[in-house]
Formats: structure tokens, C-alpha cells, sequence
């Protein structure tokens, strides 16, 4: 599903964010990748959708190798990529509902599929009653509930997910992480940058640990350290 | 396609409506450079116009009664042969048959003036080059026909009409420069307000990147906005270039004989296509700022 080979990369030639990374995650599979701040999980998953080029190295998604791709193409490759964050980035002045339903908008789906998508996804993780609040009404954990479910209602082939628990308590983390091992469950590669310790000794997935730029670890079954 | 469409432009209404000063302000700066270049081409329109008859030095013409006698016709023509070379340089008979065609040519717009003129209601004229144009030489020169028979009036290149020739370039052409230049500042000033639009939603602009929305489906509402600032400016510097057209006409003639004798006039037909010119230049202008501002302010 995803493949990286011999990946390189340098925002400034003096500190490069990524040294020679070759990766090879499968369908369906739950990777977390982890290390120090700056050690460059961030620009591992920035690689994948296309919102950095690695300045060597190929990047491969789905079969596709997204290095060329030309730049008309990439909305089409993000449309199989979700993505969520540390900080929710919903939109202030839309409901948890439009939050879901832009998503679908955006990529000019039809409304009738819409009207029936948003409610099914919201049911999914756990809003449908919250569906006409706006996000500064809702808790940390329910704000990234809804950047899951606006990430998750195109079925996406991946999801990407930067520090998703970073601003949430230990339990609500661990109630994305069920919403996140469920999305998993339906054959939606995952792959999540984290600093949370418990979360990853907890879950036993596969572990790759990044320190300076370089992959140090690649462990399947494997705990934070 | 419907859901999309009704999609881009809610989100067009909303660029708006959240950027509505700066957007009126864009707007009225279209209107007015817009308005200011059209008045230019209705000046330089009236302009020839009114000169058309004045035109090779022709400094006055003696407008004959309608039905002058042939002997009259005959006299003047006399008299004008026996100065030719001393006071009088050149002249040109128009008849009643001529004076008609450019009269009917000239008012093809106006059907009720038309109604009530026929080819014999026409004043026949001669139209007279002196050969010295000092302004007190023209006048002592003309009004020696104003008394003869058969003359119903003597029509000098009044000052006002010798002026506006002499000046007609600067004047059409300082309101064309000054329009010009203002339909750069509407230019940019529509740049900027995109800029700005896109600026205040970039959260928004983030968030359609990354789920996958194509670049066309990004830009779109901000180009129909900056086209919306264009079109509306543009339809609002019509009136106002019907204003100027009226206020012109009113200025430059006054009375209705002045109006019929001077010409100062803008068809209709001359109107229309410097409203259709200045539509179009609106519509341009826009959609040139626009694309300007889409691809340098949204990196997508």
C-alpha cells in the first residue's frame, strides 16, 4: 500500500528531516510511527500525501509512484488519504455536520449521497446526537471525533494521523484509539505519528521509531521503548 | 454537477459577504474608471460630431429659409463667386436633398424628430472657408448674408465648438489616460481583495487540499468573485455614463435649435458600443485580476 525507498529529505541542506527512510507498509496494516520531536514523523507522513516531495528517493501509494505526480493529479491521490491532526482543524463556523459534509462537498460529491453519509459516519463515531453543535461546543475528544469521521467519510484507503491524542486526556485518547483500531478493522491502513507512550505499549502494533532523520526501529508487534 | 454548482456559488456568496466593504470599494472603483473611460470615448463621439460640419476650416454657414426662391439661392451664390479669393477662400453648397440624408443619418435614433421633418422642410446651406479666420473678420464677413433674401440664419463655429476641436484630443484623451490608469488601480484593487478573501479563508483552503479537492474546485469561487466585483462595477458605470451623456448634450447645447444646427450629439448606437466596450473591459480586467490572484496568492 504504501512504500518508501531510499527517501531523503532536506528543508535546509545543514538539517536534513529524513536520511535515506525505506519503509514498506501493507494494506490494512496499524504503523506507529514514533521518536523525539523533530526526529521527522511529521515529514514521513507529509511525504505520503503529497504535501512534501522528498528531495531523493521514491514514494509509492496504492502502486503509484507520487513523487511525479503531476500536481492536477494530487487532489485525486488525497482522496484516498485521510488525514487528522493534533488540532483538530475543524471549520469555527460550521457544525459538526457541515464539518463531515465539506469534506464531501469539496470533491463535489452528489447531496443525496451526502445527506446519507454524514449521518451514517457520525453514527459511526458516536456524534449523531451532536450532529447541529458547533466545534467550540464540543470537547477536545469529540472535536477530534469529528475530524475522524470528516477524515473517514470518503473511505479512504489510508489514514494518516499526526499526534491525534496529543491534546486529549488518557482516557479520551483511548477512546480515538478504539475509534481508530475500528476504522483499521474495516481494512483502512493507519498510520499514526505519536508521542503517547501508553497508547502504543498498549496496542502492540507495528512500531517504526525515527531519531534524527534516520529509521532506527521497525518492529512489528512492538512497544513505544 | 447541480450540487456542485450550488456549492460554488454559496461559496462565492459567503467570499463576498464576509469581504463586503473591500468588495464595495472594488466595486466603485470599477464603476468610476470605467465610467470615467467611457466618457472619454462619448467625448471624442460628441466631438465629431459637432465638428463633422466645422471640419476644412468651415467657419460659419448661411442656412437658407426653407423655401428660398432659386434667384435667391442664385444671388448668394453670386456674391460668394465674387469674393472668392479676397474674403472668401472655399465654399460648398449642401442641399436640401443632402441636408437631409445627414440629418436622417445623424438622428436615426430619434423617430419623433424624424416624423417631422421631410426633405422639403430641409434649409438648404452654404458652407463658407474664409480666408481670413481672425474671429472678427468671420463675423463682419457672415453677417453681410444674415440680412440678404432668403437667408434665415448665419451659424458661426462658435467659440465653444473652435474649443472643443482645438482641445478634443487633450480633452478625450486626459479622461482616457486618467481612465486608464484607474482601471489599473481596479485591477489591483480587485487583486488585493481576492488576496485578501483568500487570506481570511485559508483554514478552509487547507482543509479542501487535503481532502482532495481539486485546484479548479479551489479557485473557482474566488475567480466568479473577482468577476462579480468586474461585472457589477461595469453594469453600474452605465448609468453613469448615461448621466455623462445627458449632461453633455445639456451642456453643449442647450436650446434645441443649438442642438439640431451644432451637433453635439451621441447616438444611440455610438452609446451602445461604449457600454458594450466598457462591459467587456470590466469583465476583463476582473477576470485578469482574478487569475492574477489565484495563482500567485493560492498555492495549490
Amino acid at each position: 500500500m504504501i512504500r518508501l525507498e531510499n527517501v531523503s529529505k532536506e528543508y535546509s541542506a545543514d538539517s536534513p528531516a529524513l536520511i535515506d527512510a525505506s519503509a514498506e507498509i501493507d494494506k490494512g496494516e496499524f504503523v506507529f510511527l514514533v521518536g523525539a520531536s523533530g526526529s521527522g514523523k511529521s515529514t514521513f507522513i507529509r511525504l505520503l500525501n503529497r504535501e512534501e516531495k522528498p528531495t531523493t528517493g521514491k514514494v509509492y501509494v496504492a502502486g503509484k509512484d507520487i513523487v511525479g505526480l503531476s500536481s492536477w493529479k494530487v487532489p485525486f491521490l488525497r482522496r484516498n488519504i485521510g488525514c487528522i491532526f493534533q488540532d483538530y482543524r475543524l471549520l469555527p463556523k460550521r457544525t459538526v455536520a457541515e464539518n463531515v459534509a465539506f469534506a464531501l462537498e469539496v470533491i463535489g460529491r452528489p447531496k443525496h449521497v451526502i445527506d446519507q453519509q454524514v449521518p451514517a459516519i457520525l453514527d459511526l463515531v458516536g456524534l449523531s446526537e451532536k450532529s447541529h453543535r458547533m466545534p467550540d461546543e464540543l470537547s477536545g475528544g469529540e472535536q477530534q471525533r469529528v475530524s475522524i469521521a470528516r477524515a473517514f467519510v470518503n473511505r479512504p484507503l489510508i489514514l494518516l494521523a499526526d499526534e491525534p491524542t496529543g491534546n486529549l486526556d488518557p482516557d479520551t485518547a483511548v477512546g480515538i484509539m478504539r475509534l481508530l483500531d475500528r476504522i483499521n478493522r474495516t481494512g483502512t491502513t493507519v498510520v499514526m505519528a505519536t508521542h503517547d507512550r501508553g497508547i502504543v505499549d498498549t496496542m502492540r502494533r507495528r512500531v517504526i521509531e525515527l531519531n534524527d532523520g534516520h529509521i532506527v526501529r521497525d518492529q512489528s508487534g512492538g512497544q513505544y521503548r | 454537477m447541480i450540487g456542485k454548482t450550488r456549492f460554488l456559488l454559496a461559496e462565492t456568496g459567503q467570499n463576498i459577504w464576509r469581504n463586503i466593504a473591500l468588495t464595495i470599494a472594488s466595486i466603485i472603483v470599477v464603476a468610476a474608471s470605467l465610467s470615467l473611460f467611457g466618457t472619454s470615448r462619448l467625448v471624442a463621439n460628441g466631438v465629431a460630431n459637432a465638428t463633422q460640419r466645422w471640419e476644412g476650416g468651415i467657419e460659419f454657414v448661411v442656412f437658407m429659409k426653407a423655401d428660398a426662391e432659386p434667384s435667391q439661392l442664385a444671388a448668394i451664390e453670386a456674391l460668394l463667386e465674387e469674393s472668392r479669393g479676397r474674403d472668401v477662400d472655399e465654399w460648398t453648397f449642401v442641399s436640401k436633398q443632402e441636408t437631409f440624408d445627414e440629418f436622417t443619418e445623424f438622428f436615426a435614433d430619434d423617430e419623433e424628430l424624424l416624423g417631422t421633418i421631410s426633405i422639403e422642410t430641409m434649409p438648404p446651406s452654404y458652407r463658407i472657408r474664409p480666408t481670413d479666420t481672425d474671429a472678427g473678420a468671420v463675423e463682419a464677413l457672415g453677417t453681410q448674408f444674415e440680412t440678404k433674401p432668403g437667408v434665415r440664419t448665419v451659424v458661426f463655429a462658435t467659440e465653444v465648438i473652435r474649443e472643443i476641436q482645438q482641445n478634443a484630443s487633450k480633452i478625450s484623451s486626459a479622461a482616457l489616460w486618467a481612465g486608464v490608469a484607474l482601471v489599473v488601480a481596479a485591477a489591483i484593487m480587485i487583486l488585493t481583495t481576492i488576496s485578501i478573501a483568500i487570506s481570511s479563508r485559508r483554514n478552509e483552503i487547507e482543509i479542501m487540499k487535503l481532502v482532495g479537492a481539486s485546484n479548479w474546485f479551489i479557485r473557482i469561487p474566488f475567480m466568479i468573485e473577482g468577476m462579480v466585483q468586474g461585472v457589477v462595477g461595469a453594469l453600474l458605470a452605465v448609468p453613469l455614463l448615461s448621466l455623462a451623456r445627458k449632461y453633455l448634450i445639456e451642456d453643449f447645447s442647450e436650446s434645441d435649435t443649438l442642438r439640431l444646427l451644432e451637433g453635439f450629439r451621441v447616438t444611440d448606437g455610438e452609446f451602445l458600443a461604449t457600454s458594450l466596450i466598457v462591459i467587456a473591459l470590466g469583465t476583463g480586467v476582473a477576470t485578469i485580476g482574478s487569475i492574477i490572484a489565484v495563482s500567485r496568492y493560492l498555492d495549490v
